[in-house]
């Protein structure tokens, strides 16, 4: 490894040397180090589980390491508390961004800077001058009046933002901050990240997507099991290195896709589909073991079109025909007892029971078809089921009575899938099938559909990861403000294209 | 190994098939600490009463006390249990039950009036015409509920209120006495020693603890109590599943009904008032999670008896009964704190878990 403050003259605001973390007897940080610098942006990469969390908690003072110690400013510390950290200037922004709702981005901005200085009284018509100053420095548009809770997902990261600089913040942390942005709003992110640099604040980055740990950050830092693997100025890395040092094998993300013949029936018909408000005019056709990809912005109406064919928010006009006959999809029973099975975008809330076992998650779909002549459980049939998905999708769990809640990201989202396979849909469609999986997971989970989709089942995929889409798909529907703007087929799809179609 | 591969991997697969079951057993085992705990509580409440009055408590008529008074409420707990599985409430069954009772203790009443030896024969109408009346209360929660779509609290609250006026207003706030001879024989029976009615009991209990856990329709209620928004998503109607669990909750509330009038010919609007919080009580000792996904019916079941014993074993050591409500406080409250204790203990652990799959990966 090289030195970094060979590199660069300054000295580091934070760092973090050999941090040692234990749980129980699981090591997640094995002598850990990295450096901080004013006016830089730190790119923290690896998979999930690899230890990126628990680093930022020990940096934030969530956790206390084993061994180790944390220099701010030259001064060493053995561990940080959350207020000594806030003090210090770190802001660790969360995914959640821990936001107020019901309060207004006004006071979201300074309110938590008012109570960490004991003030007693809180002032509106002190409070919002400054609220206000730190936006227009910033250059941002956010109406300072709205209540967060009606805010999109990019405002109320800025508002997150703005709140960690009332507090003085010299390192800004972001976990994973581009995850629910759509492609114009992370330009906008990454337009603030150079502002931000520009103020001379050391920032930290935690990403696994490989496309923006290169485009926004000067050095890479990535981690593996624990274990730092590699950093480095990211001009010395492209895809597929950070790939590779993340998951310690070569990534595959050419085109795999199978060659449908020409005769190959149409099984979902879509014809002039609308919903008020949502999407407009629709029409597409799905055939046997096809694999389409429906992508859009956030918003554009993807999510809403997929809703609606499972009939969990009918669509107003417009006929569906599976395997020719039309279908009246007004109830998702509709929609499951013609075929059709859906993936949610949201696997926490929609997806999964994460108190309840492994087992009966991925038989909560098909407990009809699990019965006995006297209306019982068939448990025979029913572990029978469960044993043959677990194996197929190589979920990793010690056993299938292990809860939800012990997997990690990818094996939760296996879980979820393998309760649409035990249903076995003619048509199954998944919204955001990748999000929150790490890279080799990724991989796996599209092989399944390529598996899935050779053996007779046709799959939509609904998703903005271009490479994903790229990946996997034998025609890609481009949405825009509710309309099908694009039918990408063949040598079309490039990822240059889709995102080029997708933000037109 | 390597010269016999496929001996070797059939004993590798026979390995972590022990291993699989094992582990399944013992996580099953963790999962009803419900049950395990309540045995204990049982054991404890009995010891703790025999050391200090002996020769009241450990009485046959004593020990047939406990089992002739548990079985009203504990079939009235487990459709409580059945409420909160789905993450919601049944308020309304004690008064459902005392509906029950005072329509088959009327029914009887004015057919004896012209003709006593015809009211005896009526007996097993009575006891259905009980039941009938719990359906219809739990058809009434459960449309409400289910279809109109009235958070489960506030509506069977309501109904509470609906059906314990209808039983004010038919007997006029009296106690009625009648019932049938036959009926009252039943209660009083025992098998072995043990009464009737406690048999009854364990048999329903049973009977919904194969619903719960063996059927298509018992899994559906954990998992919509569990979450309901995945429930949607996974296919699951909820009209359906709700609808039946207040059903189910309202007939075992006027089986409870016909289980008061065999214990105790008589029939009020007022009769059991304050089962309504001891059933909640029981059903989250029992190991009931009250948000919904999670419950034991032996849990439950253990649960009606510790709180009998820990009753008459007051009554043997000459408690009021206001003591006894005090007892039943701290009970719930010493099992609860003892339950965060190790919920927290399980969370903390459950990441170290998740980080050990990480790192095989």
């Amino acid at each position: 490894m090289t030195s970094p403050t060979s590199t660069y003259a300054q000295a580091p605001v934070l760092q973090v040397r050999d941090i040692v973390k234990t749980y129980g007897g699981v090591t997640a940080l094995s002598g850990v180090s990295l450096d901080l610098v004013a006016g830089e942006v730190h790119c923290l990469a690896g998979e999930n589980g690899c230890g990126k969390s628990t680093l930022i908690k020990i940096i934030s003072g969530a956790e206390k390491p084993d061994s180790g110690e944390i220099i701010i400013d030259g001064i060493a510390h053995t561990a940080m508390n959350p207020s000594a950290a806030i003090k210090s200037g770190i802001q660790v922004i969360y995914q959640d961004f821990s936001l107020f709702p019901n309060l207004s981005v006004a006071e979201n901005i300074v309110l938590t800077a008012a109570v960490a200085e004991r003030k007693r009284i809180y002032s509106r018509r002190v409070s919002r001058p400054s609220a206000k100053a730190i936006v227009d420095e910033l250059g941002l548009t956010l109406d300072l009046d709205a209540d967060v809770v009606n805010l999109s997902v990019a405002d109320k990261q800025l508002t997150a933002i703005c709140r960690a600089l009332v507090h003085d913040a010299r390192i800004i942390v972001m976990d994973e901050p581009t995850t629910a942005l759509t492609h114009t709003e992370v330009e906008r992110l990454f337009a603030l990240v150079e502002t931000l640099r520009g103020r001379g604040v050391a920032l930290m980055f935690v990403s696994h997507k490989l496309d923006e740990v290169l485009a926004v950050s000067q050095r890479v830092t990535i981690l593996r099991s624990g274990k730092h693997v590699i950093t480095s100025p990211s001009s010395e890395f492209d895809r597929r290195s950070i790939a590779k040092h993340m998951t310690g094998r070569d990534i595959n993300d050419a085109r795999v896709v199978s060659t449908l013949a020409a005769d190959t029936p149409i099984v979902l018909d879509v014809e002039a589909l609308g919903l008020r408000g949502a999407y407009t005019d629709i029409s597409f056709a799905l055939r046997r073991g096809e694999i389409l990809g429906l992508t859009g912005l956030l918003g554009s109406g993807r999510t809403e079109i997929a809703e609606s064919l499972f009939g969990a928010s009918p669509a107003e006009q417009g006929t569906v025909r599976v395997d020719g006959e039309v279908v009246s999809l007004r109830s998702i029973d509709n929609a499951i007892a013609a075929g059709i099975g859906y993936v949610p975008e949201d696997r926490l809330s929609q997806g999964l029971f994460m108190e309840k076992s492994i087992a009966d998650n991925m038989i909560a779909g098909s407990l009809d078809s699990h019965r006995t002549r006297w209306g019982g459980l068939d448990t025979g049939k029913v572990r029978a089921t469960i044993q043959r998905l677990f194996d197929r999708l190589h979920i990793k769990a010690p056993n299938v009575s292990a809860p939800v809640r012990s997997l990690s990201g990818g094996n939760a989202q296996r879980v979820v899938l393998a309760k649409w396979l035990a249903n076995k849909p003619k048509i199954l469609m998944l919204n955001g099938p990748t999000v929150g999986v790490d890279v080799g997971s990724k991989e796996e989970i599209l092989d399944i559909l390529r598996g899935e989709a050779a053996g007779g089942m046709s799959i939509i995929v609904i998703s903005d990861d271009a490479p994903e889409l790229v990946a996997s798909c034998h025609r890609v529907l481009v949405i825009r403000q509710g309309h099908l703007v694009h039918t990408l087929e063949a040598e079309d799809i490039t990822v240059n294209t889709i995102l080029e179609r997708m933000a037109e | 190994m390597n010269s016999k591969p496929t001996s070797g991997s059939t004993l590798t697969r026979f390995n972590d098939q022990v291993q699989d079951r094992t582990s399944a057993v013992i996580s099953r085992i963790h999962v009803s600490h419900g049950a395990g705990r309540m045995v204990l509580l049982v054991l404890i409440a009995f010891t703790f009463f025999t050391a200090l009055n002996p020769s009241v408590f450990l009485s046959l008529l004593n020990l047939q006390n406990i089992a002739l008074a548990s079985p009203e409420i504990g079939i009235i707990a487990l459709a409580m249990m059945l409420a909160m599985l789905t993450g919601g409430i049944d308020l309304s069954l004690v008064s459902i039950a005392n509906l029950s009772a005072i329509a088959m203790s009327t029914l009887y009443a004015t057919v004896a009036a012209d003709n006593p030896a015809m009211a005896e024969e009526l007996m097993p109408v009575l006891i259905l015409v009980g039941i009938a009346v719990g359906l219809v209360g739990g058809l009434i929660n459960g449309f409400l509920i289910s279809y109109v779509g009235i958070t489960p609290i506030l509506a069977t609250l309501g109904t509470m209120q609906i059906y314990n006026g209808i039983a004010i207003a038919w007997t006029g706030g009296r106690t009625l006495y009648g019932s049938p001879e036959s009926l009252t024989v039943i209660g009083q029976a025992t098998v072995a020693g043990i009464p009737v009615l406690f048999v009854m009991f364990v048999l329903v209990a049973i009977a919904i603890g194969v619903v719960i856990n063996k059927t298509p329709v018992g899994l559906k209620i954990q998992l919509q109590g569990a979450n309901p928004i995945a429930a949607r998503y996974s296919g699951i109607n909820s009209h359906v599943v709700l609808m039946s669990t207040y059903v189910v909750a309202g007939l075992l509330g006027g089986l409870g009904g016909v289980f008061f009038l065999a214990r105790n010919p008589t029939a009020s609007a007022d009769y059991g008032a304050s089962y309504v919080l001891l059933v909640i009580v029981i059903a989250v000792l029992g190991g009931t999670n009250p948000n919904g996904g999670f419950a034991t019916v032996s849990g439950v079941v253990l649960a009606t008896l510790t709180l009998q014993i820990v009753s008459s074993g007051f009554t043997a050591i000459r408690l009021s009964s206001s003591e006894y409500a005090i007892a039943q406080g701290v009970i719930l409250i010493v099992v609860m704190v003892a339950d965060q204790v190790t919920w927290r203990r399980r969370r903390r652990r459950a990441p170290t878990r998740a980080r050990v799959l990480a790192s095989r990966t």
